[in-house]
Parts: structure tokens; sequence; C-alpha cells
């Protein structure tokens, strides 16, 4: 499609500003022409321009109220339009982070009250809502784990992190200045106790568990590995990108964990907004209080305030304090649920992946026997030998209309391979996963009769397959990249026009 | 349960299909011992008009700001977003999806992140941009780790006229590295030039500065940046009012090596802190160092023109602990708002914002000076804020304000627990404010 620069026309205008522009006052005289610069050329369209541009960019887009959106690990739920409209209302809208807080006591209240819902929920005793993501949340919590041992006066330098876990958890591990220390999973796809004995010492600050984990296991072992851990005075990381599992059915707090990071963008459903905003709050037990990031919110049975919780705090993890109108949609949300909800949706997402799991697994053999939590992983490998891969199945489904489940993840070997993870949420029922299963079904004899239906794919979508080597052969990272190119480019108007 | 489709009927009836009896033997793998039994302790479930009230009552809690403008900036400002930009950014088809692995059903997004790449790589005259990063702060603490990694130095030396907030990100994100931190004094409302020779060493990775600085300043960049890079430094420039860059030369014209910015300005709502939205500028050959995703043009397999993500192999997903950062997931739907901002603004558009900031900025001023309630407390060039010291206790100015419907400007000394900076009111002027308003609020501060 074309890009909102090729469509511009000099002299047109989308914007308005009042007429009054205190002429009187001299520009020189305010910034001086030395620190002023070129007029920056950005693109001249009308405000119809612009509104059909980004209607028609939004088409090639697919959201999860076009259809069935099975991306495993991203906890794809309904999101309410009350919890949008609330996060909208304009008080909450225009009001100004350094407001003084006694005109901003309504914020500051849902953000108290939402920092105890989470307690309730998770089994912890405090949370810090400022990260704004999973992984900025890890970030925050690993962090928090390593000044609980400085505190201590320990030198810890290892973190140990599953084979299984999402990539940024080595990654916070590494930038918290901790060494990552792999451990392997067993055959069933959970923690080898035998290799956590072996890894878990005196100089490991402790370990980062999903349960239930990327695999979508419950780990049975939860209670042996708290023992390791604990036992060699390490602490326990809860990731919470799988919390859709097991609301009111298991509690991290309850479980030994010691500092766990929710995805309030996952099991809270706020928008993902084509990659966020999220939130990440991270809770803790009560010894890792004076640890949390600046600020916290305090309420003295009068007013509520923010407080800088001291010097053994970790500092801050961003500015102000939250990505607070993500918030509003989580309150909301939880509120609507109600405790009985909750479990509810735990358990109805746990019976869809379980269905899902029972009616495809003759056709797309699993990564485990057994039953899976919220999400099943498939795979492709029996298709290997028919020259098909787990990504020609995800391509081929684009043209059935869905957006494929999350692909090669996890994808730690020989366990896991050309696996493919379905994340059914309780917002859809068996209707949506009747057909869902009727066209993977379909897709697996076209794998055997006609595999260049699959070789093909996607057909039906506004592109087809993107050559991803000569976008890192050739980096056109802009447009003026383009511009410069032009010649070599030599696109047709087709290429671009549709 | 609205939220949950399948009826207690269609349970059993998948349960069977699944083969077992009942729920719990699903989750039997779960150690009785540490189930939660019991229901949660939370309140609910309310009715949607029920959580409709509740919310209301709640938002009511805060002052009206609907018809309290704000004369407070710092990093945080109340632009006019246009209609058109949460109308097109609340389209579902944005909205509710997520990271476009599949680029095929993912164009929108794609597309939306290249255009901004090239608003923002025009805007701060840089070659590659990050287009999302969380907020201002966390870009800049990222900007700092790679200079770390760039240089293999371990000595930041940072402005203080830096964002306080900025500061302390930069502080947590480099405090497990033992980063040696540097304070870079002002003199006059700027970074103090003749300081920054003191403080720089052969050691020293990166000079962080902001401009338009914390009181507004414009910072003399291009000599910073000839000084730093004369000591083998990289210099970092942090923006945390994009509108500047309307008006103001290109980071790039001045030799600046990343750039970390705040886009809120840039067709985001005030909401209380954030969501925001941070971006990276930096030379090319920062790329394999630069955190997050970026999107690149390629051609499908019949020749159309698409967008991809590149470059990933700087990312936590396929590189691990080796990764440039943890940071997955970035502000997506916060780029569609600054994209559709800046088409919608164009070209003239920007500018003139720019323009009309910092007139109504120097009118507000000249006219507080003029009352004879305030006195200058820098005599330096700035954008849209500006620090004056108030003749009255600077509580009664807050009271006045509030009660005129102005949310009133920053307590300086209180804020950076200055002494000096005392009864000092940091002011911020956008094009919301007419010149009926700003004579009004000179009018009630007169001496």
């Amino acid at each position: 499609m074309k890009l909102i620069f090729e469509k511009s026309v000099h002299g047109r205008e989308g914007y308005s500003l009042p007429v009054d522009r205190f002429d009187e006052i001299s520009i020189d005289d305010c910034v001086p022409s030395s620190d002023r610069g070129e007029k920056r050329e950005l693109t001249e369209v009308s405000e119809l321009e612009v509104i059909r541009h980004f209607t028609r960019l939004s088409k090639m887009n697919y959201g999860l109220e076009d259809g069935f959106y099975p991306l495993g690990s991203c906890t794809m739920k309904y999101n309410p339009k009350i919890d949008e409209a609330m996060a909208s209302l304009d008080n909450f809208v225009h009001a100004h982070p350094f407001a003084p807080a006694d005109t901003v006591q309504g914020c500051l209240r849902l953000m108290y009250e939402l920092s105890d819902l989470l307690c309730q929920i998770t089994g912890m005793d405090a949370y810090t809502l400022a990260p704004a993501a999973g992984a900025h949340g890890e970030l925050t919590g690993v962090l928090i784990i390593r000044q609980y041992f400085k505190d201590r006066g320990e030198k810890r330098t290892k973190m140990l992190v599953p084979d299984s876990a999402h990539g940024t958890n080595p990654a916070s591990s590494t930038m918290a200045g901790f060494k990552v220390v792999e451990l392997k999973s067993n055959e069933s796809g959970t923690v080898d106790i035998a290799g956590l004995e072996r890894l878990m010492d005196k100089d490991t600050a402790g370990m980062m568990l999903t349960n239930p984990n990327t695999v979508g296991l419950f780990d049975h072992s939860i209670d042996k590995i708290e023992k390791i851990v604990h036992g060699k005075g390490g602490l326990l990381y809860y990731d919470g990108a799988n919390l859709n599992a097991t609301m009111g059915i298991l509690r991290p707090g309850d479980t030994g964990f010691d500092v766990v990071h929710l995805n309030l963008h996952k099991t809270f459903s706020t928008p993902h907004g084509g990659g966020g905003p999220g939130a990440g709050p991270v809770g803790v037990e009560g010894i890792s209080l004076p640890f949390l990031p600046s600020p916290v919110v305090e309420f003295d049975g009068e007013k509520y305030r923010l407080r800088d919780p001291g010097e053994k705090s970790i500092g801050m993890m961003r500015a102000f304090f939250c990505n607070f109108s993500v918030l509003i949609k989580a309150y909301s949300w939880i509120l609507s649920m109600g405790p009985e909800g909750l479990r509810q949706a735990s358990e109805a997402s746990v019976i869809n992946a379980n269905y899902l799991l029972a009616k495809l697994k003759d056709y797309y053999r699993p990564s485990y026997d057994g039953f899976c939590a919220h999400e099943c992983v498939l795979t492709g490998r029996d298709f290997k030998k028919d020259g098909i891969k787990t990504l020609d199945i995800a391509k081929r489904l684009m043209d059935f209309g869905y957006y494929p489940p999350t692909i090669y993840f996890p994808h730690f070997k020989p366990y896991a391979e050309e696996t493919l993870m379905v994340e059914p949420c309780e917002s859809e029922g068996k209707e949506v996963l009747d057909e869902f299963i009727e066209v993977m079904i379909k897709i697996s004899e076209e794998a055997k009769s006609t595999p260049e239906l699959l070789l093909d794919a996607p057909v039906n979508t506004p592109i087809r397959r993107t050559d991803d080597v000569l976008a890192v052969r050739r980096p056109i990272l802009h447009y003026d990249d383009e511009l410069r190119l032009k010649d070599e480019l030599n696109y047709r108007p087709e290429d671009i026009n549709f | 349960m609205r939220y949950i489709a399948n009826t207690a009927e269609q349970h059993r009836e998948m349960l069977k299909e699944i083969g077992v009896a009942s729920f719990d033997e699903l989750v039997a793998t779960i150690p009785a011992g540490v189930r939660f039994k019991g229901n949660l302790d939370i309140p609910g479930p309310l009715s949607e008009l029920e959580l409709e009230e509740h919310l209301t009552t709640i938002a009511g809690e805060n002052f009206d700001f609907t018809s309290l403008k704000p004369l407070i900036g710092v990093g945080a400002y109340r632009h006019y977003v246009p209609r058109a930009v949460k109308s097109l950014m609340g389209r579902e088809e944005f909205c509710t999806a997520y990271t476009p692995y599949q680029p095929e059903r993912s164009q929108g997004t794609l597309q939306a992140m290249f255009e901004l790449q090239t608003y923002l790589s025009r805007l701060t005259g840089m070659e590659v941009v990050i287009p999302s990063i969380y907020d201002g702060a966390s870009a800049s603490a990222e900007a700092a780790l790679m200079t770390l990694r760039l240089t293999r130095k371990n000595k930041l030396v940072i402005s203080s006229t830096l964002h306080p907030h900025y500061r302390a990100v930069i502080k947590t994100y480099t405090a497990p590295h033992e980063t040696d931190i540097m304070d870079l004094p002002y003199r006059d409302g700027l970074v103090d030039i003749a300081g920054l020779e003191k403080v720089l060493a052969d050691d020293t990775a990166a000079v962080i500065v902001q401009s338009p600085n914390l009181f507004g300043g414009i910072e003399k960049i291009a000599e910073l940046t000839e000084l730093t890079h004369k000591r083998g430094a990289l210099l970092v420039q942090v923006v945390a009012e994009s509108i500047s860059l309307g008006l103001l030369k290109t980071p790039g014209e001045m030799g600046v090596d990343i750039v970390a910015g705040e886009a809120q300005s840039l067709g985001m709502d005030l909401s209380f802190g954030g969501p925001y939205n941070g971006y990276l500028s930096a030379r090319k050959k920062f790329l394999r160092q630069l955190p997050g995703r970026i999107v690149g043009e390629t051609v499908d397999r019949d020749g159309k023109r698409s967008f991809v993500m590149t470059s990933r192999a700087r990312e936590q997903d396929i590189r691990r602990e080796k990764a440039t950062s943890c940071i997955c997931s970035n502000h997506g739907l916060n780029i569609i708002a600054s994209d559709i901002y800046l088409s919608l603004l164009g070209t003239e558009g920007l500018y003139q914002t720019a323009l009309l900031n910092t007139r109504a900025a120097h009118y507000l001023e000249k006219r507080l000076i003029e009352g004879g309630g305030f006195e200058k407390v820098f005599n330096y060039p700035f954008f849209n804020e500006f620090l004056l010291r108030s003749k009255k206790p600077i509580l009664e100015v807050r009271e006045l304000l509030l009660k005129s419907g102005f949310i009133p400007p920053l307590s300086a000394g209180v804020f950076l627990g200055d002494e000096k900076l005392e009864d000092a009111a940091l002011f911020a002027v956008t094009e919301i404010f007419n010149r009926g308003e700003l004579d009004h609020i000179a009018k009630i501060l007169e001496k």
C-alpha cells in the first residue's frame, strides 16, 4: 500500500490551529536562529485522506474481533468495550501526573485498590504497578532479588532459568547483572528435579519459573522445587505469563514464590495494541517490601498519596508512575468477573485447551502425553516427511481466516520441535473451536494430498510470504532509504497500489 | 458470566469428549496441598451498569480535569489531540491485534511502524529509529546501556538538567553494572560547558543531556557534542518534549550519536503518566546494539512492497541472555497514535504548533514579569517551559491557580530538593492556551 508520504500534495492541510498565534512575539527574541533548524518535511494530506489511509491500514491487520486469534502464550481474550470506555473518562485521560495529590485522589485510589486485588488473586503482600510490560516486570523483579541479597550482604551471581522459559527470562537476568544458568527440562517438559538439586547452590540467587510452564503444563513438583530453592537460601520468581490457567485455583504466593510478575494485557484482558502498551505489575512477599521501586501508593484512611519507599528501593523503573490507563481496564475487568468469575475463566480456558488437544492430538502429534493447562502444544513434525513445516501450516490457516497460533515456541530440542502453541481463551465458545478443529484437520489432509496449497499459502491475505532475508541484506528502515534506492527497486504501480 | 462463552452444559459435553469426569481431573497434577481452596476475597461481580457507576464515582474523586488546564509539563504535556487520532487508533484491528509475527496479516501495524520510523528519522536527523521503547525514561536508560556496550567503558556523565525521573531510571538500569555516574552541573539554566571539560575523562562512555532541558532551556548541543567526541565519548540527547523537534535544529545535524525521546506530545493524552512512548534514534552503525523492534521494507512472493520486523538477531526471543535488552513488546498502539498525529499535522502543522508553543510560553513569561509578581531565575533561551521565581509564597500561587481553573506549575524547589530554587515555579505553556487565558493567569498572579 502507498505510504502516507506518497499521498502528499504541497499546500494541503489536515490540521487547524487558532488564528491568534501571538505573532507580535518575535521568534528571534525567543530562540536564537542558531538554535533553530529547517522546517521538517513530513507530509501534506487532508484529514479525510488520513482517515482513509489508516482505515485501509487497519484492514490489512487482523484483530481479535475479526476472528479466532489463538496465539499461544499471549492470552488473546476479549477486551470488553466498557473497560475501554472507563479508561477514556475525561477525568482520567486529562490527569497530569504531577497535579497536586489532592486533585488526583481518584487515580491514586484506583492504583491502591488494584494492588490490593492483585495481592488477593496471587497471594502476595504488595505490588508495584510501575512496570510497563511483562519483560519490564521481570527486570523489576530480578532487580528486587538482586537488592534483597545485596541488603543481606550476600554475593549471589547466578540465576537459574529453565530452557523452556521465554527469552525474556534469561535476558532480564543478564540485564540485572546475573549469570544465567540454563536448567534443562526433563522428557515430560517440566523441571528436572535432579538437575535443579545439582545446580542450585549458595552462589545462585534463585530460579525463574513459569507455572503452568511454557509448554502448557502444570509443574507437579512445585513443592519440591520450592524446598530445593529455598533450602539453599534462594528466591523463587514466578513469571505470570500463564496466570490465566490458575486464577482461584493456585496462588503463587501460597506455593512459595517470593516475587511475581503479572501481564495485565494477558490474564486481565487489556488490549494488546499490536505490541502494547501492556502492564507488568510485580508482587512481592513482605521481606522484599523495602526494595520495591519508587513510588508506592499509600492510604492513611482518608487520603491517598505517593511515597518513595526509601533508600533500599531499587529506584525508578520508568518516568512517573505506571501505565495508568491500562490499569483502569484491568481493574474494571476484575470487578466485572468477581471471585467466582475469575476461577470460572481459568477453568473455561483450561477446558477449551484440553478440548482442542483431545480433538487434534491424532492429527498433530502433541509434545507430550496427558492434559495441558490453558494452552496446548501441538507439533507439525509428522508432516516433515511430506516436506511440510509448521510454518506452512500456520500460513495456510490465514487462508481460512484465522490468525495462526504461536509457532516454533517453545523450541528447545529434542523435546519441542516444529511446535504450534494454541491458546483458546475462555471468551471463545465451543462452536468456534469446532470450526477451527475442522479446518486444522482439513489442513492436515491437504498436507498429504495437496501440499502445494500449504507451500503457496497464504493467498487470501493482503500480501503473500515475505522475503525476510532481503530485508536484512538490503536494509530499508525508513522511506528515505527507499528513495535513495529508487532506481534499484523498480516497483511497478501494482506492487504498491493495492 | 458475560465474558465466558461456554455454558455449564457445554462444559460437561466437552469434558466428556476430553474423557474426564470433572475439571479437577484436568488439574490433578497440581498437588492437593497447594491448591487454593475457597473463594478469592475480592468484590464483584458487578453488572456493566454497576461497574460504570463505580468507575465514574472514582473518576469523580479527581478534580474536574476537563476544565482544569495544566500550567505544568515536566515531561508530560497537554497538547491538543485531534479527534481523528482517537477515532482511528481505537479501531479494533490496531487495538486488539498483537505483535506482528505474521506479516501477511499484520501490514497495518508494520507499515505504521515504518512510517513513524520515517517521521522520527526526519525529526531527529538520524538514520535508524526504534519507534517504541516503553517511555522516554526507559529509552534513556537503554541508550545509556548501549553506550556502555559500544565503548566498553563504564562511566556516564549525566546533566543535572535531565528530568530527575529519567536520571533515576538510568541509575536503576546501570546499577548492576556498577557504572560510575558523574554529575554535570548547570549554570544559568543550561549545562555548564566549562564544567563538562572538568568531568570528562578517557573512561567516559557517554554524556547524557536533555534538550529542551528540565527547565525548558535549549542546550548548546553542538558544542557539547564536540567536546564529548574529543574525549572519545558518545553524546546522548534526551528529548522529553518532541514538539520541540518541529522548531529546533535536529540532533543529527548537531552531531548527536543517540537520541532517546519521549513521544507523548505526539498524539498522546496525559493519562496520569502513562502509557506514553519512548523511542531511540541513532547512527546506522549502532543498529546492532539497539534494543527493541524495528521494521524494514522488503517484497512478497509477488514482488509487492511489504514490511517485516527485521534485524531480529538483537532480540531476546532469538538471542536470549545475549540479547541487547529484555524488551519484548513495545507500545504499538502509541506508535499508531503518533503516526496519525504527525500525518494530520503535516509539515506546516508541526512547524506552526512548535512556533505557537514557543511564542505563547514567552508571552506568558513576559506578562508574569510585567505583572510584578515574578522575576527571572535564569537568562536562557527556552522552548515552551520556563522557570520564574514567585514573590508570593509558591503555595499561594498554587491555590490562586487551582481556584481559577488551572493546574499550577511545578514547585521546582520542592521537587528538586533545592533550597536555591525555593519559590521557583516551572511553567509549561502549549497551544491549548489562548491569549485570554494567559492574560487571566497573569492578572490573578499580579503582585
